[in-house]
């Protein structure tokens, strides 16, 4: 069990500590999540896709040893896929089975109205916890412990998902009509939402969350996150091939590389046990980053320039 | 402190950050959490609570910097000697009634409180001769009296400049702002009236009667705090010079901009002069984003597509498991089809410019649009805008059709010609155009025809209607075949049946 105290006391302990988990974070991303633990509010990331958004809350999870529970949002998602859903199955079969006892509970009933108040000794049972299935958004509040729940791709979702949430995100409950409201454990789940921005989150659910922007790093930053992801790679190698994407995130690209790719590349590129970086390899291993057949011919001309440039920058 | 922060806050939401009432209980939550010790640490937390967009962060950033300055210069100031953490932390549980000052050394929670403050104190009387960094290199032509003892001030504002404490000074500098209302500065002329205004409300007065008093004083301490105080002083004038300064950006500029928006919206747009456009364009996006969220939401339930099974059972449970009322999986999104016809010929091009950069601000909302342009010849310009940016798509579609003579006879042989198939009865055809057509054919059956396919066309006339059917106007062969025709020339008009258009869609 970890000193959750401890990773938390203070920015640079939780800094230190991802990095422990080959994590590597700003400052802004650190102080994130020290406030998010001590104001106990959600976290809505944001950011182009890549840039290690849905890793945090993944690093987060392993870093105070707690579960996490993951909601993967699309459209048409609402709230008997997220929140819960009644055991329909079960209740059917139920009721068929119980038809027949239903004799044995109403006999020497007199009328109408007895029939109906023996039956309503029997209370909701067909709704209760035991008919409930309980969703991932359910789930994480009925976690004892607490858990990391991370909604990702919030933005994939349909307005009214958001809506949902909202109870949820601000008060840590969920209220279901049949049973009551559902209130979070002990230790409410640590939310992360993750967007993409291909539509604007509302500004109802963007007010009950910390908004946290990760850009795509710089080259310091990125070349740590390198070594920390990949640490055999050769560090003059490592500097060339950062200093290459940076290069190419200039560049007027459909989709620029981030830094999955650019860990995937450095994965690549040490498989083919290469020591620097040369324009022919570069061309032979661009599919790794370049995700376009328009942005890989397009880049294509640029690529002995480019190396160069790296080339000479790093000597 | 918490005054400071509501300023901050005001002066955000002047710079167009949208900022509730819930973000701003947030943001005093997070400030005792984090403190006001370490510039960077507070600047990354509130930058987490208060802004919520990439625009809005930018805006954040800026605001924070002009505002939080004197912070800065604090830590530029003592930063060094590292005894400012507890310092701070004291000092700041004293205006913040015993919140926890932990910072990122984690110093002292509220128990630890009275005692980093003791400490804090003591450093600062400790070293009372630190002099402002930014007297350092001045030339000083006083008498020499060199380092010595020197007397205690007498006066408020001069043990306040003596005592070293930059918090201390902003907070007064900031109170003294609030008495003299600093922030209803209007004009760029009053700025030297509320700076003599604030020195005064920091009692410039009694310290001057003190300077020129130990100044004829005989004892060397005396003048020399006299000299000190002398400095102090004209180093005070310019940093509260350099706070209206400030405030005056923060708050005059924006009322202004408003101002100006608020113009902007009622203005004909053709008169709107080429260094507004920028504006505009910020306002049009603005405007754009209100309807697309305001429309965004609705949906139509489809009687067709995949059977929701979950939910039917649910749903007829109560019929004892017979299923007879059914529910589908599929919902869908109503969004209008739009089909932008506009004459670009010089008289109108400001105005197809607009509407262009309305329609295609849109796009959420209004995935479909296809937009065409002619002078004389019609041609479409889609695909322009999917490849280029949107500025440089209207500045192309403007450049490559806006020459020749209005043809609108030969424009609708051109759209007929090339895409009246496309057009359906889910199509809303929006023409912009005077109709003011050089005395050629007019072809108003063609537009029948277009009448007659689409749901709706709507003409929209950037002349005001008493103009129309003067001259070479033809309004009147053309309304007929109109649904709606509408007078429009201003944001307000384009926003206006852009709204109706998108309601009409979902009904």
């Amino acid at each position: 069990m970890p000193d959750i105290e401890k990773i938390t006391a203070s920015v640079d302990a939780i800094k230190a500590a991802c990095e422990e988990y080959r994590y590597i974070c700003s400052d802004q991303i650190a102080t994130a999540i020290y406030l998010a633990y001590h104001l106990r509010k959600p976290i809505l990331i944001e950011g182009p896709p890549g840039v290690g958004k849905t890793e945090l809350a993944k690093t987060v999870a392993e870093l105070f040893a707690l579960p996490l529970i993951r909601l993967q949002c699309y459209e048409g998602l609402d709230e008997a896929k997220a929140i819960y859903e009644w055991k329909y199955g079960k209740q059917l079969l139920y009721t068929q089975v119980l038809k027949e006892t239903l004799d044995e509970v109403l006999q020497g009933a007199r009328g109408f109205a007895e029939s109906v108040k023996r039956l309503h000794e029997f209370g909701d049972i067909f709704f209760s916890e035991e008919f409930l299935e309980p969703r991932p958004l359910l789930k994480a509040l009925k976690e004892e412990d607490g858990c990391v729940l991370l909604i990702d791709e919030v933005d994939k979702s349909d307005h009214e998902f958001e809506s949902l949430l909202l109870e949820i995100l601000s008060d840590f409950q969920i209220s279901i009509p049949e049973i009551g409201t559902v209130k979070a454990s002990r230790e409410p789940p640590m939310v992360f939402l993750t967007s993409n921005n291909t539509r604007e989150i509302s500004d109802a659910l963007k007010r009950r969350c910390l908004h946290l922007y990760i850009p795509f790093p710089d080259l310091e930053l990125e070349q740590k996150i390198i070594h920390a992801r990949v640490p055999e790679i050769p560090p003059e190698l490592r500097r060339q091939l950062v200093a290459f994407i940076q290069e190419l995130r200039e560049l007027d690209l459909k989709k620029v590389p981030a830094i999955s790719e650019t860990i995937d590349w450095a994965r690549t590129l040490l498989l083919l046990h290469s020591e620097t970086l040369d324009p022919d390899l570069v061309r032979d291993t661009l599919n790794v980053i370049l995700k376009f057949q328009e942005d890989i011919v397009n880049v294509q001309g640029e690529i002995t320039a480019i190396t160069a440039k790296v080339k000479s920058a790093s000597r | 402190m918490e005054r400071t922060l509501a300023n901050f806050i005001q002066a955000l939401r002047n710079a167009e950050v949208r900022v509730s009432p819930a973000e701003t209980l947030d943001a005093v939550t997070t400030v005792e959490l984090v403190g006001y010790t370490d510039r960077q640490f507070l600047k990354d937390s509130l930058a987490l609570v208060l802004p919520k967009t990439a625009d809005e962060k930018a805006a954040f950033d800026m605001c924070f910097d002009q505002f939080f300055r004197f912070e800065e210069m604090r830590r530029g100031g003592e930063g060094q000697d590292g005894q400012n953490q507890g310092e701070a932390g004291g000092e700041e549980s004293d205006q913040e009634g015993g919140a926890p000052g932990e910072g990122e050394g984690g110093a002292g929670g509220s128990a630890e409180t009275t005692d980093a403050k003791a400490s804090g104190r003591r450093k600062a009387k400790g070293k009372p001769k630190r002099r402002p960094n930014n007297l350092m290199d001045e030339a000083e032509e006083e008498e020499d009296l060199g380092p010595g003892e020197m007397t205690e001030p007498g006066s408020a504002l001069g043990k306040l400049l003596m005592s070293n404490s930059r918090v201390e000074l902003s907070v007064q500098m900031a109170q003294a702002g609030e008495a003299v209302n600093v922030r209803e500065i209007q004009i760029f002329t009053q700025k030297g009236l509320y700076a003599r205004r604030m020195m005064d409300a920091m009692g410039l007065q009694e310290l001057n009667q003190e300077i020129s008093d130990l100044g004829e004083s005989r004892a060397v301490p005396a003048r020399r705090l006299g000299q000190e105080l002398k400095r102090r002083r004209d180093w005070l004038r310019e940093e509260v010079r350099d706070y209206v300064e400030r405030q005056f950006l923060l708050h005059a500029d924006v009322s202004g901009k408003r101002l100006r928006e608020e113009l902007l919206r009622k203005v004909k747009l053709s008169n709107v002069e080429h260094r507004s456009f920028r504006l505009i364009q910020e306002i049009v996006y603005k405007m754009a984003k209100r309807l697309a969220t305001m429309h965004s939401r609705r949906k139509k339930v489809f009687k067709r597509g995949a059977l929701n099974l979950p939910r039917t059972l649910r749903n007829n449970m109560a019929y004892d498991g017979a299923i007879f009322d059914l529910h589908w999986k599929s919902v869908k999104i109503d969004r209008p089809r739009v089909f932008a016809i506009c004459d670009v010929s010089g008289s109108v091009a400001n105005y197809a410019r607009f509407m262009l950069m309305f329609l295609y601000s849109l796009e959420e909302v209004m995935p479909k649009v296809r937009s065409f342009a002619f002078s004389s010849d019609l041609a479409e310009v889609t695909q322009l805008f999917e490849r280029n940016s949107l500025e440089d798509a209207i500045s192309k579609t403007l450049h490559e059709y806006s020459g020749g003579s209005t043809d609108y006879g030969q424009a609708l042989l051109d759209f007929r010609r090339n895409c009246l198939d496309d057009v359906d009865n889910r199509t809303t055809i929006i023409i912009l155009g005077d109709a003011r057509n050089n005395y050629g054919e007019n072809r108003q059956e063609i537009l029948k025809e277009m009448y007659d396919r689409a749901k709706r066309v709507i003409w929209l006339n950037p002349e005001s209607r008493s103009a129309w059917n003067v001259g070479d106007s033809v309004m009147r062969t053309y309304s007929p075949y109109c649904h709606q025709v509408e007078e429009c020339n201003s944001l307000m008009h384009l926003e206006r049946v852009v709204g109706n258009l998108l309601k009409q869609a979902g009904a």
